[in-house]
């Protein structure tokens, strides 16, 4: 185990190294100038500049540039915004939990119903039950994200008026911003109408999560397919079989834990897609997260916000990553040894 | 009585197109506290048959058999789940492979425990998973596993080919089998190691009085520790006898070529002269000859032989061929 974790710190760092490279190359294959667009002082006077210069090293070569990118970096300095001139680091700080928020939550929605349900279809292999799923599931994978949130929208809000088509939390409920996520900060604060904005900001998330959660929740329900189906041809299921266990007893004890350890996998491998889904939905539901808030800089050209904005994403995205490959060596014993840890 | 007593079963994978006869009317009997020896080439059907038997193949092969009788019990009128009951209780099976036999993901004690048969246990249900633990400590130490507390805790994929052959064996004793089905209970295993598992089995066999189904690909292999040998080729009946009557005189022309093969009979030949042995490799299921499969490969195959031989019994030694060695001993 402590081989394995070491393996994905060494990863850690690696991918951290090519991302910030990126994120700094970034600031050279945008137009205009490099020194403008690593630090976004767009109305700096010439006297400002020269100290950017000296700060970022402009002068020196590439990868004493980088460095003092990187110690930047380290500082929590990532510039200011080109449009707002806010320093982007903070801006990342107050909208980055919302997205954590959501994307966990529409993760855990894809996960809880669509992993359950490919089970289901693999045990019913080959009967209309399996036939139905996989139709659905095609379906579900071929709507369109956006005309999807639009058409959640016209419906739930608009026509049934059950949830809300809008934001985080209604304005009523005051709540303190602490970590950022809704929930949690609810959850620490000490309004008197607590449960009442707990339940607003649940209708809130309610329909994002679950027009982001469709398209995952389909390649779940695949995935999981999948590997049940594998797992139930297996030798070892045929040797349960041959213990005299019954049908029950082996799907609860033997297929469901070793089908669960090839899909986890595969699940980081969704999240970024995830992700990508949830900026689309952000816009769409004015979610006041940093996909939003990436794609608006992206329409502003604020080149300094998208360099920041996609690192922090991309980091992000990463953790989650590496957090699902614990679960990953949690559930399978093989992964936890050296010799077969890749 | 026999305990076992199969009469023409035959194994189809079953197919929209062309359903292919895998194994074809094969018969199997066994008596109580008998060891028989079950042995042809690789991809003979040998595991399809023990499968069959214990019913674990999946929807796609389609079984049939004129006769199956378990202890004088037609298993043929029971409905499904009536045959797996009785079948799971009276027979156990290990397989061939035992890694991939245990489940990857659990350590051995839990699937040890879990094949303990709840209706063995006295105590009430607080007792039962002490009593469990303590039943599966003893089946270790019954396989000749003294290190219970490091086995017991250890994944699969930590223990040898060996131990988890061990394991299953163990596994397989947790139900007290009347029958024991061994499939190439020592493929991929040190000469030392087969040695054991044999020895164990044949203690087994002897203290308990349990029958046992060796299945193997060698035929020399299992003559130590047979009483009576059933030979099959590509699917097909051949030939069955005692030990010694299919050692020394072979009936089938196949048992003969498998026989003259073996390095022993082999050992008074001159150095670097040929090993006997048949031409030709075992036909695969999608291009199967018409009448005796053996017909390609088989040193006295005449015209006669595209239909396929009735089974001849002669003094309890039975074999399937048209033109037998019978005569020639
Ligand atoms: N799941 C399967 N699907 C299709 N064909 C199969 C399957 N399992 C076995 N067969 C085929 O059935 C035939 C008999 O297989 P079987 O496993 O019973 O052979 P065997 O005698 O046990 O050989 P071995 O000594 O290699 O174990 C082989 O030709 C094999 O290719
Ligand atoms: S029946 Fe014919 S082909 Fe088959 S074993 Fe006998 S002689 Fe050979
Ligand atoms: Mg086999």
């Amino acid at each position: 185990m402590l081989i394995f974790t070491l393996r994905r710190l060494n990863l850690f760092i690696f991918t951290m190294f090519l991302l910030t490279l990126l994120s700094f190359s970034l600031s050279f294959l945008f137009p205009g100038e490099q020194l403008i667009n690593i630090s976004g002082q767009v109305n700096a006077t010439p006297k400002q500049l020269m100290v950017l210069a000296e700060q970022y090293q402009t002068d020196n070569n590439i990868a004493q540039q980088y460095i003092a990118y990187i110690s930047h970096l380290f500082q929590g300095d990532l510039g200011i915004s080109m449009a707002s001139q806010l320093s982007i680091s903070n801006e990342i700080m107050s909208f980055l939990p919302a997205t954590i928020e959501l994307t966990l939550v529409a993760l855990f929605i894809a996960m809880i119903f669509g992993i359950p349900i490919g089970f289901i279809a693999a045990i019913k292999h080959r009967k209309a039950t399996d036939n139905i799923i996989l139709t659905v599931s095609m379906l579900g994978y071929s709507i369109p994200v956006f005309w999807l949130g639009l058409l959640a929208i016209l419906v739930f809000s608009i026509q049934l008026g059950w949830l809300p088509s809008a934001g985080q939390l209604s304005l009523v409920f005051e709540i303190e911003h602490v970590t950022g996520i809704q929930f949690i900060d609810i959850l620490l604060s000490d309004s008197p109408y607590k449960w009442q904005a707990f339940q607003d900001a649940s209708a809130h998330i309610f329909l994002p999560a679950c027009v982001i959660a469709l398209a995952p929740a389909t390649i779940f329900v695949r995935l999981a397919r999948t590997a049940m189906m594998d797992v139930l041809d297996s030798q070892y299921i045929r040797a349960a079989k041959a213990k005299g266990l019954s049908f029950r007893q082996i799907i609860y004890h033997h297929a469901i834990r070793n089908a669960m350890v090839h899909v986890i996998r595969d699940v980081g491998l969704q999240f970024a897609n995830l992700v990508t889904i949830a900026m689309v939905t952000e816009v769409i539901f004015s979610w006041p997260g940093i996909g939003r808030w990436l794609i608006e800089s992206i329409f502003q050209r604020d080149h300094t916000s998208i360099q920041g904005g996609l690192l922090a994403l991309s980091s992000f995205i990463f953790i989650v990553h590496i957090v699902i490959d614990f679960i990953y060596a949690a559930l399978n014993p093989l992964a936890r040894e050296s010799r077969n840890g890749a | 009585m026999n305990l076992l007593d199969i009469r023409n079963l035959s194994i189809v994978l079953k197919s929209a197109t062309n359903p292919i006869l895998a194994v074809d009317r094969v018969s199997l009997t066994m008596k109580e506290g008998e060891v028989r020896g079950l042995v042809g080439e690789s991809g003979s059907g040998k595991s399809l048959l023990a499968q069959a038997i214990i019913g674990v193949l999946d929807e796609k092969w389609h079984v049939d058999a004129d006769r199956f009788h378990w202890r004088g019990k037609d298993l043929m009128r029971l409905s499904v789940d009536e045959r797996k009951a009785i079948i799971s209780k009276d027979v156990a099976m290990i397989f061939q492979e035992p890694m991939a036999c245990l489940d990857p993901t659990m350590t051995i004690g839990m699937q040890l425990t879990e094949a303990v048969d709840g209706e063995q246990l006295t105590g009430y249900f607080w007792q039962k998973n002490q009593q469990r633990k303590e039943t599966a400590i003893s089946l270790l130490h019954k396989v000749g596993i003294k290190q219970h507390k490091i086995c017991l805790k250890k994944y699969p994929h930590q223990l040898n080919e060996a131990l988890c052959q061990r394991v299953m064996i163990a596994m397989a004793l947790a139900k007290r089998p009347i029958l024991l089905i061994a499939d190439e209970p020592t493929a991929a295993m040190e000469s030392t190691n087969q040695g054991q598992i044999f020895r164990l089995l044949a203690s087994l066999n002897q203290l308990k009085n349990m029958s046992i189904l060796l299945i193997s690909h060698d035929l020399e292999n299992v003559t130590h520790w047979t009483n009576t040998i059933t030979v099959m080729y590509s699917g097909q009946f051949v030939e069955a006898g005692t030990t010694k009557h299919i050692f020394e005189q072979p009936f089938h022309p196949y048992t003969r070529a498998l026989v003259d093969s073996s390095p022993k009979s082999n050992s008074g030949l001159p150095a670097k002269s040929r090993l006997m042995a048949l031409p030709g490799s075992i036909p695969i299921l999608q291009h199967l000859p018409i009448g005796c499969r053996l017909g390609p490969r088989c040193p006295r195959a005449q015209q006669a032989c595209v239909i396929a031989p009735k089974v001849t019994n002669y003094h309890g030694h039975q074999f399937s061929c048209h033109f037998s060695l019978k005569g020639s001993y």
